[in-house]
């Protein structure tokens, strides 16, 4: 399948805007993530609590997500 | 429903003399949720414990003791035992006891103890028995030092090119070397560095005479012997603990109880002559409580209902039906909802099966965690917490075997039918031709999906808000106003959506032409290639200023949240198409392995190996890691996007004054 340039260009933009906003969330929530099964550990009513915190950095791919959806749109 | 049970406050007067019969009878009954007295005046005293307590935990800590001693603490006697027979033979057991097996056990402790020590022995003098020194010779001198030990690799030739005049004595071993050495005090910080080098560790030898070897075979002998005398004295414990362990777990829960019970007036207030219980009663029973003091326990006590402050928190007591109360589970994971917060159980038991239908969305799989469930259910009758796990797996797996069914038509990841881009893809079809066709394709309507889940999240996250308006009310008016704003604004960015997904789904055709019937479509105007309807623009304002008016400024920092929010439930369609693909990748590579390989040689081992292999990747990846994945998403979606909208929790749980007889049992 033959892709134009700004087609092409505009996939590969979507790929990193999905991938490295994958990427730096993954990183936030595996520290994120190590804290809170330390705490749910020692109290696991802090269970709910924990997993609240453990998404936040989700927000960042989501962002990624959108920026990518409307990219391949535009391809 | 989705209030918790209604409270009253309820105080129960009597005289002094009534105060154990009284403790007997609300404890039988288990509806009063006592408030601990905590602020003694002149007028009111804490209460002193029932006369019984003293003697009953000082039996109870006994029992106690005997259950560590016996290691029976995780013993379940298999029969309930009766109180009367309990507390008749109570005494002459314990003394029975106290004189077997406290005897029994010290001298248990007393032979392991001394068994520990002669192998400490035994393992210190081994190494260095064939050196063919006393042990009184390896330690002791003025003037010259001695090293005893062993090293990991051999210092004798660097020691003895060093030095002349040391006395060296080694066993090389396996995989280390026993080492002796013996030399002028001058050089022995010289010889530690060396010995240091080589990885050395000090054997501290016992202060012990006489020859290595003949003290290892006599403490050898008197070790076997002692070991004898621990079988012996483990054998007369067995046989205790098989006369006694059902008595003493019965005992123990009941010992338990009465001690409970007696120790109760130390939370309630007392006069010289009177005892006051303060408490809340669920509304619906507190007649039930005067009615029983009254004719059931025949106890003259004075129960009224006091109006309650506004400060005083009631406990919560969540009320919902039978077949909803196994989502409890989910909240009592985190915290329980204060006693005027919306309990949002129902919801849970409407979203969770949903969500999770919808993305494992499959009939084969389906089944089998509806199996699961059901397995769990039958197996766990045991842990009231495992069981209404198992309820809540039994009713993902029917919502996604219905899905699996009608929706997307597909069992174990094939298709009933190939679909149309894909005619060639295997199907159920060549099985037999099921006449249900799917009303959305997993793998190639991945819009559609799309548009179903914002669906999802703008009705879960606006029924959030709107339970966030009735919390809020309580406590400020422009909080509850404030999330109306959020109502608002939230509309405004599903209806973005639907508009930019035009009629590219069904979904946001029906939506278009349904609930934003009254909008004109071609109301809109381009930005950067992003199509932005005007009727979205004109809600998403007046969110803002709703709330600019009622939460301040502060607030619109999180406007990019309520965003993010609507579009985390994506993941309902990322999960679904994400298990799909796995599923399909699977089946399009074993297939060929499985049915095309049969004019090969070895046709049908290739062909088992091809469905082993077939069986154990859809089993693991797709099977549990989906349901996996699932779960997690289906309770996180709940629990961040839709609690945060309004669930604050902290309340007191409601825990009455009451007791559970498992192993003992009373009969009137």
């Amino acid at each position: 399948m033959a892709l134009d340039q700004g087609t092409g260009l505009a996939l590969i933009g979507a790929g990193i805007a999905i991938g490295v906003a994958g990427l730096g969330a993954g990183i936030a929530q595996g520290q994120i993530g190590a804290a809170a099964v330390g705490a749910t550990a020692e109290d696991p009513k802090m269970f709910v609590r924990s997993m609240i915190f453990t998404v936040l950095p989700e927000t960042i791919v989501i962002l990624g997500f959108v920026v990518a959806f409307f990219l391949y749109g535009l391809a | 429903m989705l209030k918790p049970e209604e409270m009253t406050r309820a105080v129960v007067v009597g005289s002094i003399g009534n105060l154990d019969a009284t403790i007997e009878c609300l404890y039988e009954l288990g509806i009063l949720h006592l408030i601990d007295f905590t602020k003694p005046d002149e007028e009111f005293r804490l209460g002193q414990p029932l006369p019984k307590a003293s003697g009953d935990s000082q039996k109870l800590l006994k029992l106690r003791s005997m259950m560590r001693a016996l290691g029976i603490e995780e013993h379940r006697p298999k029969d309930r035992l009766e109180v009367s027979a309990i507390n008749k033979k109570l005494e002459q057991a314990l003394v029975t006891l106290d004189l077997n097996t406290t005897k029994k056990t010290e001298d248990k402790q007393k032979i392991q103890a001394l068994i520990r020590e002669k192998e400490t022995e035994i393992r210190a003098l081994e190494p260095f028995r064939i050196f063919g020194l006393v042990v009184e010779d390896f330690d002791g001198y003025d003037n010259i030092s001695s090293f005893v030990g062993i090293c990991r690799r051999d210092p004798s030739d660097q020691l003895t090119a060093k030095f002349t005049n040391i006395e060296l004595f080694k066993d090389v071993r396996k995989s280390d070397i026993a080492i002796a050495v013996f030399a002028k005090n001058d050089s022995k910080s010289e010889i530690f560095r060396i010995l240091s080098e080589h990885d050395f560790q000090e054997v501290k030898l016992p202060k012990l005479t006489g020859d290595p070897g003949t003290i290892i075979s006599t403490n050898r002998a008197q070790v076997d012997k002692l070991q004898a005398n621990l079988k012996r004295i483990e054998a007369d414990i067995a046989k205790i603990r098989k006369q006694f362990a059902d008595f003493i777990i019965s005992s123990e829960e009941h010992l338990s109880i009465e001690v409970m019970k007696a120790e109760t007036p130390l939370k309630i207030a007392t006069t010289e002559n009177t005892f006051i219980f303060d408490g809340w009663v669920p509304k619906s029973r507190f007649r039930e409580i005067q009615q029983a003091l009254d004719s059931r326990c025949g106890v003259l006590v004075f129960v009224e209902a006091i109006s309650s402050e506004k400060e005083d928190e009631p406990p919560t007591k969540l009320k919902n039906s039978k077949i909803v109360r196994p989502f409890e589970l989910f909240i009592s994971m985190g915290s329980t909802p204060k006693y005027e917060e919306i309990d949002p159980t129902l919801m849970l038991f409407i979203t969770f099966p949903l969500f999770f239908g919808f993305m494992i969305g499959d009939l084969g799989f389906g089944m089998g965690l509806f199996l699961i469930g059901l397995v769990i259910r039958l197996k766990m009758k045991g842990s009231p917490d495992l069981n209404r796990l198992g309820t809540i797996v039994l009713a993902g797996g029917l919502l996604a075997s219905i899905f699996g069914l009608f929706v997307f038509a597909e069992a174990f990841g094939i298709p009933f039918h190939p679909p149309e881009p894909t005619s060639d893809e295997a199907s159920w079809e060549s099985v037999a031709n099921i006449p249900i066709h799917p009303m959305i394709e997993k793998m190639h309507d991945v819009n559609e999906l799309l548009a179903l889940s914002m669906l999802a999240g703008w009705v879960h996250l606006t029924v959030g808000l709107a339970f966030g308006f009735f919390n809020a009310r309580h406590h400020s008016l422009k909080h509850a106003i404030g999330k109306m704003g959020w109502v608002l604004m939230l509309f405004g960015l599903f209806e973005e959506t639907m508009v930019i997904a035009g009629d590219a789904t069904m979904t946001s055709q029906f939506i278009n032409s349904t609930v934003f019937y009254v909008f004109p479509t071609d109301f809109s105007l381009g930005l950067a290639g992003i199509e932005l309807s005007i009727p979205a623009l004109v809600f998403i304002v007046a969110g803002v200023v709703t709330l600019l008016v009622t939460e301040g400024a502060f607030a619109l920092t999180e406007i990019t949240g309520i965003f993010t929010n609507l579009i985390s439930y994506a993941r309902l369609a990322a999960i679904a198409v994400g298990k799909g693909g796995m599923a399909l990748a699977f089946n399009t590579m074993l297939f060929p392995m499985i049915f095309n390989a049969w004019d090969s040689p070895g046709a049908i081992a290739i062909s088992i190996l091809g469905a082993v292999l077939l069986a154990v990747a859809q089993l693991f990846f797709v099977f549990f890691l989906g349901a996996l994945s699932a779960g997690i998403q289906a309770i996180r979606l709940n629990y961040v996007e839709f609690f945060l909208k309004f669930f604050e929790g902290g309340g007191t749980e409601f825990s009455p004054l009451s007791y559970e007889r498992k192993y003992s049992v009373t009969t009137k």
